[in-house]
């Protein structure tokens, strides 16, 4: 084999010395072959040219009318199939299951974040029933399109087996119709969310702090925060704002193919999508899950709008102060100062 | 058991688009889809070649391997088919596939995307062969009528070949032996010479 691999060489060897004897004619002439029409001058019957251009994704003429109809063969297709049936799925797929495995073991570790002092029992305005039904419009549309996405994704190689053809079908086919139809919705809550949220977003020196001491989440420190803490900024900024944005772009590119866009931009669009997705879902879980079962009184929050003095203290220390020493409004437009006045009478939530 | 292919060939393609006629005829395709069409490469310029171009029916299919719902299906005979009531028009067959065969009537504002329609090698869906309900979704079975595609019987050249694999590839090696390269092509052979047959004597005698 060696043998016959420096054979080979020495041949190679040979023609590239004896090749410049030949002259540039040699050369210029194989050059002059690349188009058919200079290929049959020399070679009669040699479609070589012919079959390259038709295997290099050059738009040809045709009687059919549309969207890269003159295309033969077109290889972005082969790439994308790659990427999406190979890594994505994979290793996007172990991803998610890992994210969740990972918040599981969080909280049999920690357990939930609790409270340090006592309730007081006083009640204290968190959310608006505006900023609720911004927050809410997006969390379940935001729900809608992780399940839908997710059978889309993996209901094949998961649901597929176990509900059959059928079923899974007309599954698939309710969860093609939701996210492309909840999509839309999604991007209009994210824009409405984020005008009505960016103020107490915007970031401030104690967040640094808060950082550094990771939100005193395995210390049990109470790291004071301003309305949202750091971690929530960071989400707003990179999830909300930035993998929405992403998600959204891309996911229009293939929501609305009525805009004459070729296919290997929809299919860097669904590349884009996927990951983007996957990275959305996997962080959202952490959110749903430090909003709820891991954050004593979280959900309460969002869902009836009102915290004990104690969860706004420990949790939004800065923001406490202030609606407490009347420097801002509660969220719903009262003045602040008027919160110690009536946190003696607590609104019956019902529940 | 056969294995069915398409084999255009370019040296004989005209660009009649007869074949995509044909199609259309045969299989009452959907309003805006065209199972065959026909590419010309160089047009207007020296070295101009037509090639029709459909469904390739791949051994490796990636409109089956990406599909979410599973829909495609493999007959005996190699013909890559689908499932039209399952398909839920994502349009994911319609990106990975090479040849550009799947396309979508819409049915909808915004480009909403219908069933996929394809080519089926004029042989029909996962319906009964030949039923009502199979022409309605997918065209003519010929196929299980025993006869081949209606493009490539069609076809006014004989450019355009479908059926068993190895039939057709036979077919076109005698073609291209036959046909040889160079001169031969354009038929010198036949006009000019036949070395094998003695040489024709001028006349003689005195001419009138």
């Amino acid at each position: 084999m060696r043998a016959n691999l420096s054979g080979v060489r020495h041949f190679f060897l040979g023609l590239m010395l004896i090749l410049p004897l030949f002259g540039g004619t040699a050369w210029a002439q194989a050059q002059g072959q690349d188009t058919q029409a200079q290929r049959q001058q020399v070679q009669p019957g040699n479609n070589a040219p012919t079959w390259r251009k038709a295997r290099s994704s050059v738009e040809g003429y045709t009687a059919t009318k549309g969207r890269e109809t003159g295309v033969l063969i077109q290889s972005e297709g082969e790439t994308w199939r790659q990427l999406r049936n190979g890594p994505i799925t994979r290793y996007g797929g172990w991803l998610v299951v890992l994210m969740l495995v990972a918040i599981g073991v969080f909280y049999a570790a920690r357990g939930p974040i609790g409270l340090h002092s006592p309730p007081t029992g006083k009640m204290i305005e968190r959310f608006s029933a505006f900023e609720r039904i911004a927050h809410w419009a997006m969390a379940i549309s935001f729900c809608v399109l992780a399940v839908s996405g997710l059978t889309l994704l993996f209901g094949k190689h998961i649901l597929l087996p176990v509900i059959g053809h059928t079923l899974f079908s007309w599954l698939a086919e309710l969860s093609k119709t939701m996210h492309n139809f909840v999509g839309p919705i999604f991007l209009f809550s994210i824009v409405v969310f984020v005008l009505k949220y960016i103020g107490d977003n915007w970031p401030r020196a104690y967040d640094l702090t808060w950082l550094v001491k990771g939100g005193g989440v395995l210390t049990g420190e109470v790291v004071p925060s301003g309305r949202f803490n750091a971690g929530e900024k960071i989400w707003f900024w990179g999830g909300v704002i930035g993998l929405g944005a992403v998600s959204c772009a891309s996911g229009l590119v293939m929501n609305f193919p009525n805009f004459d866009q070729t296919r290997d931009v929809m299919m860097l669009a669904n590349v884009v999508h996927v990951i983007a997705g996957l990275w959305y879902i996997m962080w959202a879980a952490t959110h749903i899950y430090l909003g709820t079962v891991g954050t004593t009184g979280a959900y309460e929050a969002m869902r009836d709008g009102y915290v004990d003095e104690t969860w706004a203290r420990e949790h939004a220390q800065y923001w406490y102060e202030d609606v407490k020493a009347g420097r801002r409004a509660l969220p719903s437009g009262e003045p602040g100062a008027a919160a110690s006045a009536t946190a003696t009478a607590p609104p019956q939530v019902q529940h | 058991m056969a294995r069915m292919k398409f084999l255009c060939d370019a040296e004989r393609c005209i660009e009649c688009n007869g074949c995509v006629t044909a199609c259309k005829q045969e299989n009452e395709v959907p309003w805006g889809v065209n199972r065959r069409r026909v590419v010309t490469l160089n047009d207007g310029v020296s070295g101009e070649k037509s090639i029709s171009v459909a469904c390739m029916h791949c051994s490796d299919a990636p409109c089956m391997a990406v599909c979410p719902v599973d829909c495609f299906y493999r007959t005996e005979e190699g013909v890559v088919l689908h499932d039209k009531d399952m398909c839920i028009g994502c349009g994911y067959c319609f990106y990975a596939c090479p040849f550009g065969a799947p396309q979508f009537p819409q049915t909808g504002a915004f480009g909403m995307r219908g069933k996929m329609d394809k080519c089926t090698f004029c042989a029909g869906g996962p319906e009964m062969d030949n039923s009502k309900e199979e022409f309605a979704k997918y065209g003519s079975n010929r196929l299980a009528q025993g006869k081949l595609p209606a493009c490539a019987e069609m076809c006014s050249t004989k450019a355009l070949l479908g059926g068993d694999g190895n039939v057709i590839a036979d077919i076109f090696r005698d073609r291209a032996l036959k046909r040889g390269k160079g001169a031969e092509v354009w038929g010198w052979s036949t006009a000019y010479g036949k070395p094998d047959k003695p040489q024709q004597e001028a006349p003689k005698g005195a001419k009138s």
